[in-house]
């Protein structure tokens, strides 16, 4: 598969580093010669220095031959023509980031009228999945799986009464639930029946809603809050770029009282006229004083939607202190996830992560139902049907053969969900959820995707087996 | 710095070498000559030590730009030793600095010999001095890149310090399959020129070895008269064709297959190449005078051979009047394009300096004018600017200092200078004491080794090996 991603910042560099481990030919291009240079030297693809709109650039570079262009550069127009002039010259499908908030009422005409595949909205996207824990009041945050009857959540280790120092095995009452993966200092490992639980480790699990819901009411964190948990009713926005300004949008839909603080006059200006019954405050939003007039304290949720992570970082933990009960934070660059979940921030929301997932999710098409991308992009998360023709029909699991970075979650038979064992067996048309380092992903591909068969594919297990084995 | 990664990554260099000298191991059997015994030997030891250095346990898998440098640098040098082991044991070249010499000047395809007799050598050692050039001219780091994608980023560091010009340039998104594409146009030029000096009545064997030493640019030949000896029309055109097909940057092919042909023929770096070839070839036919056709061959062959830095011979230009000496000195400083398997400045590089003095001299009249340097439509940052100025630089230096080293062994200007020059521009002979009738021999043990490094300094750029004595580089600082 050949992919053009136009663009060379910060999504257009992750979807770059993530298609790579799915074996992805990728041709990068960008104006600025100096990023390119940066990404030249770090990612293995192509680059090259041109405007996207450059009609004989696009030409020279043969585009009726690439399976997907993703226009990401900082402007919506731009994105726009260049997926709709890549589209014309044959390329075969294309993705146009839009972000824009008068565009997004249009969105539909424009994908049919201008013939783009896909659209993604980062911002609005982010903004989505915040007002989605604020408004459905999770306990924790969480990812729901086979129509919402499996989920997967993290829980820290510490605040669960009797697991530190236990090995895997020796722990009780994990019935419908499996550990499918454990953060020690930000490196996720993947666990076997002897791996010894330390303090502060970060469980991953999946699991049934029963699973979760037993898990959960042990948990102390969880107990707590649900003590004290009353609905939500005022929440803080810092900052009120686009996220701020979507998610404010949808809380004040659903009746919550709203009050953003923005820096630029011109700004607050816009947002006063747009969003009616939204507070805006003209103010600097690391400046104490004017969080204490604004009486932070009384705030039921405060979120950091800033365009500096470490700005919506502080604040948050600032917000936390003065009694906020939940702050969420926005955080662009994935440096610091090593470091987040152990800062006391409620949510940590990667903007940049959520997109990468969603195109995934259109890149691997068919029968995949949704991507998630865990602590960076370490590990993926992703749904899929099992179509008759794979080759783990009807075996049970320990049979497989699956590599130790790949772990079946759990199974949704027959609208019911089944967290397995080595001897359960998939069935056709199941719904899976499949846990995957990202090392491993690359190894997906023999299992999950239809059997071909015939000499090629040999050979290419054949390559695959030499690579592991100069890997190790 | 990462040593696990580094030790694994040259063992499995030396791994690939031992599987490079299992075509000459096959040659001496066929032959049945006397040097069975030396291949067997040598296999067996790289393979050990290979494969030894290949278990070391890794940690870290990643490859850093320090990284990946010090696995071009230190597994040139390792291949040059490991390589010389053959010439050691079968007793062709006894002494092993002279082995070493030869093996280095085969690898860096520079064709510079000590062996007085070729024609008495062993046709397995004669095999694998030529193999060395066909392997070292597209890169042995390069084959590895291509069929191990393990390396992971750092395969990009290690095709850029291996291959020869300003810019490394991907034709395809990964480096592996760019590898592979180069192989391919490799390989094809090979088989076609095999075919055609084959057809032109030299023997398979022979063709085969010269073929070797002409799309790497390299220069060994099986005979003491090297091409001269064959006395034919015929092979000598056939090799200038192919001397100026390898000095042009194979990317070039690439776009010609895919019918960008008006691309190719538009490309400023080709077009200044062949203008050269074709004015040197013009003045050196009138200069050098006699039946007009016989010089005109001749000029083209001898031209042809040291631009492209391969340096195979058909006449002794030491004979030639001082025109046309001092012409084919200063096309000893040019040397191929970059992309190709020529050593030398580059014309790319050449290219750029011609168009900054240009600029300069429009700058003395427009101070205020601003003026982008620009080959094939594409300005050049000044970083790149910057680099291939310091490039030239240091290249003139390195051929002053070795100069005046050189010249300590009392041969005469021209001869140590030419020796100088022929050696880090990869070409093979210079002039008077190491011109096309003489060799290398007589320089002293320590001169040979200095010249080794001068043509692996010359080989991968000057700086790649440069960084070796910075003593920067061998500690964990900033």
């Amino acid at each position: 598969m050949k992919v053009l991603i136009v663009g060379a910042g910060k999504l257009g560099y992750r979807l770059a580093q993530q298609m790579l481990l799915s074996d992805i030919e990728v041709t990068i291009m960008d104006t600025n010669s100096k990023i390119l240079d940066r990404v030249n030297n770090q990612l293995d693809v192509l680059t090259i220095n041109a405007n996207g709109v450059q009609i004989d650039v696009l030409k020279n570079l043969n585009i009726g031959l690439y399976d997907l262009t993703i226009a990401v550069t900082s402007n919506d127009e731009t994105n726009i023509v260049i997926s709709s002039i890549t589209k014309k010259l044959g390329c075969k499908k294309t993705i146009a980031r839009i972000r824009n908030p008068e565009y997004v009422e249009a969105i539909p005409f424009i994908k049919k009228e201008m013939n783009i595949d896909h659209i993604v909205n980062p911002e609005l996207a982010i903004a989505t999945e915040i007002s989605r824990y604020i408004l459905k009041k999770y306990a924790f945050y969480s990812s729901d799986f086979v129509k919402g009857k499996v989920s997967m959540i993290d829980l820290n280790v510490n605040n669960i009464p009797g697991f530190i120092g236990k090995k895997i095995h020796e722990l009780e009452d994990l019935d419908d639930l499996l550990i499918t993966a454990i953060s020690k200092n930000g490196n996720l490992i993947i666990p076997h029946g002897g791996s010894i639980l330390e303090k502060d480790d970060i469980l991953y699990l999946i699991g049934t809603r029963a699973g979760i819901k037993r898990i959960a009411d042990k948990s102390q964190v969880v107990k707590n809050k649900s003590k004290n948990k009353k609905h939500i009713e005022k929440v803080f926005i810092l900052g009120g770029g686009k996220i701020g300004y979507y998610l404010a949008k949808k809380l004040l839909k659903e009746g919550i009282r709203v009050k953003i603080v923005e820096q630029s006059t011109e700004r607050c200006k816009y947002l006063s006229e747009k969003l009616d019954k939204a507070l805006i405050i003209c103010g600097d939003g690391s400046d104490i004083n004017i969080l204490e007039e604004e009486e932070i304290d009384t705030m039921d949720a405060f979120v950091g939607v800033t365009g500096f992570d470490e700005e919506n970082l502080l604040m948050s933990l600032l917000a936390k202190k003065s009694g906020v009960k939940e702050v969420i934070s926005k955080v662009s660059r994935s440096n610091y996830v090593g470091i987040i979940e152990k800062l006391g921030v409620d949510v940590a929301l990667n903007p940049i992560n959520i997109t990468v997932s969603n195109i995934l999710k259109f890149i691997r098409g068919g029968k995949v139902i949704s991507v998630s991308l865990l602590l960076g992009n370490q590990a993926e998360v992703l749904e899929m049907v099992a179509s008759e023709d794979l080759s783990i029909i009807g075996k049970p699991i320990e049979k497989i053969g699956l590599p130790k970075g790949i772990i079946i979650g759990a199974i949704g038979h027959n609208g019911k969900a089944i967290i397995p064992d080595g001897k359960s067996i998939i069935h056709p048309n199941d719904r899976l959820v499949i846990f995957c380092l990202s090392s491993e992903i690359h190894a997906l591909d023999p299992f999950f995707k239809g059997n071909k068969g015939g000499l090629l594919n040999e050979l290419s297990n054949f390559n695959k087996g030499i690579r592991n084995f100069i890997n190790n | 710095m990462n040593y696990p990664i580094l030790i694994k990554v040259l063992g499995i260099l030396l791994t690939i070498e031992a599987l490079g000298m299992v075509p000459s191991l096959l040659i001496s059997i066929y032959y049945s000559s006397n040097d069975v015994f030396a291949f067997l030997i040598s296999i067996a030891i790289n393979l050990i030590v290979g494969f030894t250095m290949f278990r070391i346990p890794v940690k870290k898998k990643d490859i850093k730009i320090k990284e990946a440098l010090s696995i071009v640098s230190i597994g040139w040098v390792l291949i040059s030793i490991f390589g010389a082991v053959p010439l050691v044991i079968s007793g062709s070249v006894p002494s092993f600095v002279d082995a070493i010499f030869e093996m280095v000047s085969g690898f860096t395809t520079t064709g510079a010999t000590i062996i007085n007799d070729i024609e008495v050598l062993p046709r397995g050692i004669l095999f694998w001095r030529s193999f060395s050039h066909w392997i070292g001219g597209m890169g042995i780091l390069v084959f590895t890149v291509a069929i191990l994608p393990a390396l992971g980023v750092g395969s990009y560091q290690i095709f850029k310090a291996e291959s020869p010009g300003p810019i490394a340039d991907r034709i395809v998104p990964r480096i592996k399959d760019t590898a592979k594409i180069l192989y391919i146009f490799y390989i094809s030029l090979t088989i076609l020129e095999i075919i055609l000096l084959k057809f032109g009545g030299m023997g398979l064997y022979e063709s085969i070895v010269h073929t070797f030493g002409t799309v790497g640019t390299g220069g060994f030949s099986t005979r003491n008269g090297s091409i001269g000896a064959f006395n034919s029309s015929y092979i000598t055109i056939v090799i200038s064709i192919f001397m100026i097909l390898s000095g042009i940057s194979f990317s070039l092919y690439y776009q010609l297959s895919k019918g960008n042909w008006r691309e190719v023929f538009k490309d400023e770096e080709l077009r200044l190449f062949l203008s050269i070839i074709g004015i040197c070839v013009l003045v050196i036919t009138f200069n050098i005078g006699g039946n007009l056709g016989r010089s005109l061959k001749d000029a083209l062959f001898q031209v042809t051979s040291i631009i492209s830095t391969t340096g195979y011979g058909t006449v002794d230009f030491n004979e030639w009047p001082t025109l046309s000496k001092a012409i084919l000195f200063m096309l000893m400083f040019i040397g191929g394009c970059a992309g190709s398997t020529g050593g030398g400045i580059k014309n790319i590089r050449i290219l750029v300096l011609l168009k900054l003095i240009k600029r300069e001299i429009s700058k003395i009249f427009h101070p205020r004018a601003v003026i982008h340097v620009k080959v094939n439509e594409r300005v050049l940052s000044s970083d790149v600017l910057a680099s291939i100025m310091s490039f030239f630089a240091l290249y003139i230096f390195i051929f002053i200092i070795g100069t005046i080293i050189i010249s300590l062994e009392g041969i005469g200007l021209v001869s140590s200078s030419s020796a100088v020059a022929a050696s880090i521009g990869n070409i093979g002979p210079g002039f008077d004491f190491v011109g096309p009738t003489n060799t290398f021999s007589q320089f002293s043990q320590l001169s040979k080794l200095f010249l080794s490094f001068l043509m692996l300094f010359g080989r991968l750029e000057l700086f790649t090996m440069l960084i070796l004595f910075s003593p920067k580089f061998w500690k964990d600082e900033i």
